[in-house]
């Protein structure tokens, strides 16, 4: 992952932009490695015989690992998870094995002791064979709410 | 239209610093108020807390089809989507604690789609509390059944 730039929350200004985050490239066993620390064992994101049965031209991460590493960039971005707040995430399309994870933000007001920003997630890259997808696009858009220190 | 089922399932949630720090590393944590304890301390946190989006694990105590016998929302699951996910925190939960969850179907809705045919949208909220019965988080879980095939969307657990 690239390094995130923290800020402090008297640095905080409405509309400015957080510093981009890029994770991956995501691997099948990252994805596998997100299972079992989830509990999502879905065969979807796994086995690629099933996979394609169920549509899909190979396995694919569940939403919430890029989810969980939205969360992440966003603790990162407020110097850690201890002051957030709420966090709320649409998935809006997949995530495959070789994707690059763009995470994204920004700040949209500050109101009721809370820091209010819109997040997304973008994924970056080929997709399997044959699907002919965007070399970018948002694959979760969100919004977390971080509380402002005492 | 509107048909709220009334029950609740409720379950234990351990928070164990084992399941903790496999959770942070499979999100690419290297924040150490996940993995240890005087790291969380000098942080300001009592000790290792959790990661925001840990309590997906609830997943290991109430499976989809205990929740789907429990709670009786009777979802296709060949035509459902992950659609929403949402938290909304109190606190993190810390590495030790065993977390009770109660689950609910807050919201059953149908709705006619833009290009024909109607979606339903299911979320079940869990609150987590603590031992003294305090809030800890909020998760609320939003599944869409389409009444196509939904080959281009997200799947669900």
């Amino acid at each position: 992952m690239s390094e995130p730039a923290r800020i402090t929350m008297d640095g905080v200004t409405p509309g400015m932009d957080l510093a981009e985050v890029v994770f991956g490239p995501l691997s099948r066993d990252d994805i596998q490695r997100y299972a079992h620390a989830s509990g999502d064992f879905n065969p979807i994101h796994r086995d690629e015989d099933y996979a394609r049965a169920q549509g899909a031209p190979t396995v694919f991460a569940m939403g919430m690992l890029p989810a969980g590493y939205l969360a992440h960039a966003v603790s990162d971005w407020f110097g850690g998870p201890q002051r957030l707040r709420r966090f709320k995430v649409r998935f809006t399309t997949r995530v495959w094995p070789g994707d690059v994870l763009v995470c994204a933000g920004r700040v949209l007001v500050i109101e009721d002791g809370l820091v209010k920003t819109t997040i997304e997630a973008r994924r970056r890259g080929d997709g399997p064979a044959g699907l002919d997808l965007p070399e970018e696009e948002i694959a979760i858009a969100g919004e977390a709410d971080i509380e402002l220190p005492e | 239209m509107c048909s709220l089922a009334e029950r609740e399932l409720t379950f234990e949630l351990p928070v164990q610093a084992g399941a903790v720090a496999e959770f942070a590393a499979a999100v690419g944590e290297d924040n150490q108020i996940y993995f240890d304890e005087d790291a969380a301390r000098l942080s300001g946190m009592p000790g290792i807390v959790a990661p925001p989006t840990f309590s997906v694990r609830q997943i290991y105590a109430v499976p989809r089809e205990e929740r789907e016998e429990r709670l009786g929302a009777n979802l296709d699951y060949g035509r459902v989507l992950h659609g929403e996910q949402e938290f909304v925190y109190a606190r993190l939960p810390a590495a030790g604690e065993v977390l009770t969850g109660t689950m609910r179907v807050a919201r059953d809705v149908s709705k006619e789609g833009t290009r024909g045919g109607s979606m339903r949208i299911v979320t079940y909220e869990t609150r987590f509390t603590d031992v003294q019965g305090d809030e800890v988080l909020t998760s609320s879980y939003t599944l869409i059944e389409t009444s196509k095939d939904p080959s281009n969307s997200e799947e669900t657990p």
